[in-house]
């Protein structure tokens, strides 16, 4: 068959969104307005840690406007708790109601729901609900986490300590202790990442709509994930007994048939994954707590006996950067009161409540050891990692699925003969721990730190030691030690390669002695690793066995009777540009111009199940792939009624501009619209599943910056900062630049301005962005990104993701290139976090308090 | 007693009395409106106008996605009372178009640069750099930045909006664009 192709991608074609988005347009879910909508707020713990004694809302209740009040013992009997998911062996999850009503475990913790006329009356009455609490000792760091002698805030764990587990890696004759042994030098170094939070400028939110008729629900979300939404949305409220459930059961066969039919193909498609499931994981949450049983078969039977499923439409998103894939307890609570008022409800989150309890990430301790020998050949590593969870476990996924990816991406792009690390995630009283952009990013920063630590001891350079120890090409077909296969699409040393030649470091090293003269100190950092974006395949089972079914998308595409080209996705674009990117994909293969391909998103009325919706680095590759194989299927529909219809051969038929015709005669062609009417037919519809097919699917890159410090002010700037990047072929490339810029952006944030900040009673300190700094156009400074596209042999959906590595290089290559700027003070930086006062400290311009 | 008499009634029984009447101008139409006086411009664009291209970042006057123009000039509507905006002309994001919808030329710039991402802060960038624009027709790099830092955008790393802007100067400059 001829291609046929209008040729769209690699192209930086303009944004389809941008036509609603930059005239006002768009529809964001605080736009969303249902007559007669109730608004809400949420009354917050003040205290970190305490025993609610008492809570009166007898004045509230009273107060104008209001039409109700939620409290935390009021939810407990109309909604189910978060379960457990993703169990993992010695991990214990512990579950928790939408409000607190017993307990209150972190500053924000939610306790009551008000819903009033405005919601200026709602914050009116907030004030007016009496709360008794009785404070508790608190637990507000890792060290803290850790110790014995520290009240408990889950009462049926062991402590504090959540998930203790050690992962061992050693596929030679030798042990890793023997590898340590045998090796010239032990290395060992103790960082630590302070806490961060995602912060997208849209904070969370949600208009639970309820038709005045017939009760039925639509959910407008602000969500990476609608169909998560609404499973979790639906199980988790409008809780009865079984016997009602039963009851339910028989009645609604309709209705619970058409709630489960989307989910249908997606247990179809992945039987074998889910068989694959970890029951170890299963047995660690069940000896810790078995209410989990109880729970789960009242959700299971609730859930199939209710009377009526909600449905979720998400909009246009302002970002999420993982914080938006966490189904929200306040989601719950606003479902659970909407069902029972039988009214429309809104919440939009303040920003002050987003900085307590909208996401919070990345708070990590990282103990590494490395075994090297004299002339820098690496043999092992051993990592120590704690993770400070906070007080409630993100659900679906947080902490632990962080934890089970830096197993398998700790060593990164280089050799080792044993690797082994051991992982706790502890509880504490602070916000909740969320995936954030490159959750398991750490193993970056830890290992390119502590690489960059190694060459320093071994007096080599940064760029020799990575050279010496990066696989190569000439091992390749091979596998990381921790299991997922590497083929050549694990570039990352030709990436650092290309980085080098781009970079004069004869120059750099001129300006380097010039700068002196002025008290600005120069340093230059490197960083290279790879990601799984989303991973070959098999790259998940060596995750969390039975995660490989979480990747699974589906795609539909359509030519409906008038010709015009809808297509479905299950992903849920937040700022991506699905709607452009697809819209290359599939107007290349259907032979139609972009601003013929509509995209439906994030209604799960009409698109296909997914359970994670977008996050993980499957839009391009997974989401993209589903797309082409389901409008390449249309197409042969096309061609195959075209051939009829035109009496020749399906080989000579061609599609150009929308018009089908033989090749060579253009003239004699007909429209979508005109095949179809002239073929008696309904239109063309495919509907495709795809989770990768052995293309690669790792995204590698290497950053290279130049950092300027002034030690009179401690500011550091950047001179030059640049980013080789391979993420196999672009679809467009404008696109792919702002999401590498933008995730460089948030490591810049990470490193020298933003830190989700407690005292010693874990009290939030940075609740407003005069604590909580984003960076501005005046700090973020132009970023290069170079481009290598390298192909995967016999790969043929061979895009890879890109939206979560510029986050994840960053930090490493700031903070080594800082410490390169400070080596004449013999600096070494442990922290990922460098405001001025730590940049003084470190070079001795102040002593530390 | 007409319903505006009787929803003011209301509102006043609701809050204690604090109700303003407040006119303004928006996007070329003269607007009253009867408000509590705590509510916000923003609020009252947003609710009231139905405008909701003006998005809410922050509420405290830090994130800039709020930005509208006062007389021309660049301010954060959650920051200032509706009743403050008694006899002022506001223009937000849904007036920077032209009547057939033929873009402003930032709004043009914005998109060939492939300015935005996620897009909520915009309507405060395009608001914020109209008002730079008019001020200062060709600004360097560097003032763009500087003008532009009291607006944050998560997703960009900035470059682009930069990028968006120096497009625009071309534009309006009447070069190529």
């Amino acid at each position: 068959m001829s291609a046929n192709t209008s040729g769209l991608v690699g192209q930086s074609v303009k944004r389809v969104e941008d036509d609603r988005l930059l005239v006002g347009n768009g529809r964001y879910v605080a736009d969303v307005n249902p007559p007669g909508v109730l608004h809400a707020v949420f009354l917050r713990s003040p205290l970190a840690h305490a025993t609610i004694t008492s809570i009166d809302a007898t004045a509230a209740r009273r107060a104008p406007g209001v039409v109700a009040i939620f409290t935390g013992s009021d939810m407990e009997a109309i909604t189910h708790p978060f379960p457990p998911f993703a169990m993992q062996p010695d991990l214990y999850t512990p579950l928790y109601y939408c409000l607190s009503s017993t307990t209150v475990r972190m500053v924000g913790d939610p306790v009551a729901l008000v819903l009033a006329e405005s919601r200026h009356l709602a914050e009116d009455a907030l004030e007016l609900i009496e709360v008794d609490y009785e404070p508790l000792d608190t637990v507000a760091s890792i060290a803290e986490g850790l110790s014995p002698t520290k009240p408990q805030l889950w009462e049926k764990a062991n402590g504090n300590v959540l998930y203790d587990h050690v992962h061992t890696f050693a596929p030679g004759n030798e042990s890793v202790d023997a590898v340590f042994a045998g090796a010239d030098r032990v290395i060992t170094e103790r960082l630590s990442c302070p806490r961060q939070s995602n912060q997208p400028m849209e904070t969370r939110g949600s208009v639970v709509e309820v038709d005045p008729d017939t009760g039925h629900m639509t959910i407008h979300n602000a969500t990476q994930s609608s169909h998560m939404l609404r499973w979790i949305g639906a199980a988790l409220t409008g809780k009865q007994s079984t016997r009602e459930a039963a009851k339910g059961i028989i009645a609604n066969k309709e209705r619970r048939k058409a709630f489960l039919a989307g989910a249908k193909s997606f247990l179809k498609e992945n039987a074998e994954g889910l068989k694959a499931q970890d029951n170890d994981g299963m047995k660690s949450q069940l000896k810790a707590d078995k209410s989990f049983l109880k729970h789960a078969n009242l959700i299971g039977v609730g859930l199939l006996g209710k009377d009526d499923y909600p449905d979720v439409v998400a909009q246009d998103i302002g970002g999420g950067f993982g914080a938006k894939g966490s189904i929200a307890r306040e989601d719950v609570a606003l479902i659970a009161a909407a069902g029972e008022l039988g009214r429309s409800v809104k919440w939009i989150e303040d920003r002050v409540e987003n900085l307590m309890d909208g996401g919070q990430a990345r708070e990590e301790d990282l103990t590494l050891s490395i075994a090297v020998d004299d002339d820098g050949t690496f043999r092992g590593l051993k990592v120590d990692l704690v993770i400070d969870q906070g007080a409630y476990p993100g659900f679906p996924v947080g902490a632990p699925l962080a934890s089970a990816i830096m197993k398998v991406m700790f060593p990164g792009s280089y050799n080792w003969d044993a690797f082994e690390m051991r992982s706790r995630i502890v509880a504490t009283n602070k916000g909740k721990y969320v995936a954030y952009r490159g959750p398991w990013a750490n193993e970056t920063w830890a290992r390119e730190r502590m690489v960059d630590i190694v060459a320093r001891a071994l007096k080599m350079s940064p760029a020799e030691i990575r050279l010496k120890n990066l696989i190569g090409d000439d091992q390749m077909p091979t596998a990381m030690i921790t299991g997922p296969k590497i083929d050549e699409t694990m570039s990352t040393k030709k990436t650092l390669e290309r980085a080098l030649e781009l970079l004069d470091i004869d120059q750099f090293e001129r300006d380097r002695d010039t700068a002196l003269a002025e008290n600005h100190y120069l340093g230059l950092g490197i960083a290279s690793y790879h990601e799984a974006a989303p991973g070959p395949p098999g790259y998940w089972e060596c995750v969390n066995p039975g995660t490989e079914t979480l990747l699974n998308e589906e795609a539909q595409a359509t030519v409906e009777t008038d010709g015009s080209v809808v297509v479905y996705t299950s992903q849920m674009p937040h700022g991506q540009s699905h709607e452009t990117t697809y819209g290359q994909i599939v107007a290349d293969e259907l032979g139609v111009a972009i601003e013929d391909v509509k995209l439906v998103f994030g209604d799960t009325r009409r698109t296909p199940f997914s359970i994670l919706g977008t996050g993980g680095s499957r839009g391009g590759p997974i989401g993209g792939g589903a797309m082409k194989y389901a409008s390449r299927a249309v197409r042969e529909q096309l061609v195959d009624a075209a051939s009829k219809l035109l009496e020749a051969d399906v080989a000579d038929i061609e599609i150009v501009n929308g018009n089908v015709h033989v090749a060579g005669v253009p003239a004699r062609g007909v429209t979508f619209a005109e095949l179809i009417a002239q073929t008696a037919g309904d239109g063309f519809e495919a509907t495709r599943s795809y989770r990768g097919k052995g293309d690669g699917g790792w995204s590698v890159a290497t950053h290279a910056c130049i950092v300027d410090v002034d030690l009179d002010t401690g500011k550091v700037t950047f001179p030059r900062y640049l980013v080789v990047e391979d993420c196999g072929p672009i679809i467009n490339p404008a696109i792919v630049d702002g999401q590498v810029r933008g995730g460089v952006a948030q490591g810049i944030g990470a490193v020298l301005y933003e830190r989700a900040t407690y005292d010693d009673d874990a009290n939030l300190q940075s609740a407003t962005y005069m604590d909580y700094l984003i960076p501005t156009s005046m700090e973020i400074p132009e970023i290069e990104v170079h481009h290598m596209e390298t192909l995967s042999p016999g790969g043929e959906n061979d895009f890879r993701g890109v939206g979560e590595g510029g986050m994840i290089g960053a930090p490493a290559a700031i903070t080594n290139a800082i410490e390169d700027a400070l080596s004449p003070f013999g600096a070494r930086i442990t922290s990922q976090y460098l405001p001025p006062t730590k940049i003084l400290e470190l070079a001795g311009v102040i002593s530390p308090d | 007693m007409t319903d505006t008499q009787s929803s003011r009634l209301a509102a006043e029984t609701a809050t204690g009395g604090s109700i303003v009447d407040v006119s303004f101008t928006v996007n070329g139409s003269a607007t009253s409106v009867t408000v509590e006086a705590r509510r916000t411009l923003s609020d009252v664009i947003r609710e009231d106008c139905e405008l909701t291209g003006t998005h809410l970042g922050c509420e405290h006057g830090v994130c800039g996605a709020c930005t509208v123009l006062v007389d021309g000039q660049p301010s954060r509507s959650c920051l200032m009372l509706a009743a403050q905006a008694e006899g002022r002309d506001i223009t937000t994001i849904e007036g920077l178009a032209g009547p057939d919808g033929e873009l402003h030329p930032v709004q043009q710039a914005m998109m060939d640069a492939h300015g935005f991402q996620c897009a909520f802060c915009s309507p405060g960038f395009l608001m914020s750099t109209v008002a730079l624009l008019d001020e200062n027709p060709d600004p360097t790099s560097e003032e763009i930045r500087e003008e532009l830092s009291g607006n944050l955008c998560r997703c960009t790393g900035y470059q682009s909006i930069v990028d968006g802007v120096e497009r625009a100067v071309k534009i309006m400059k009447g070069g190529s664009k």
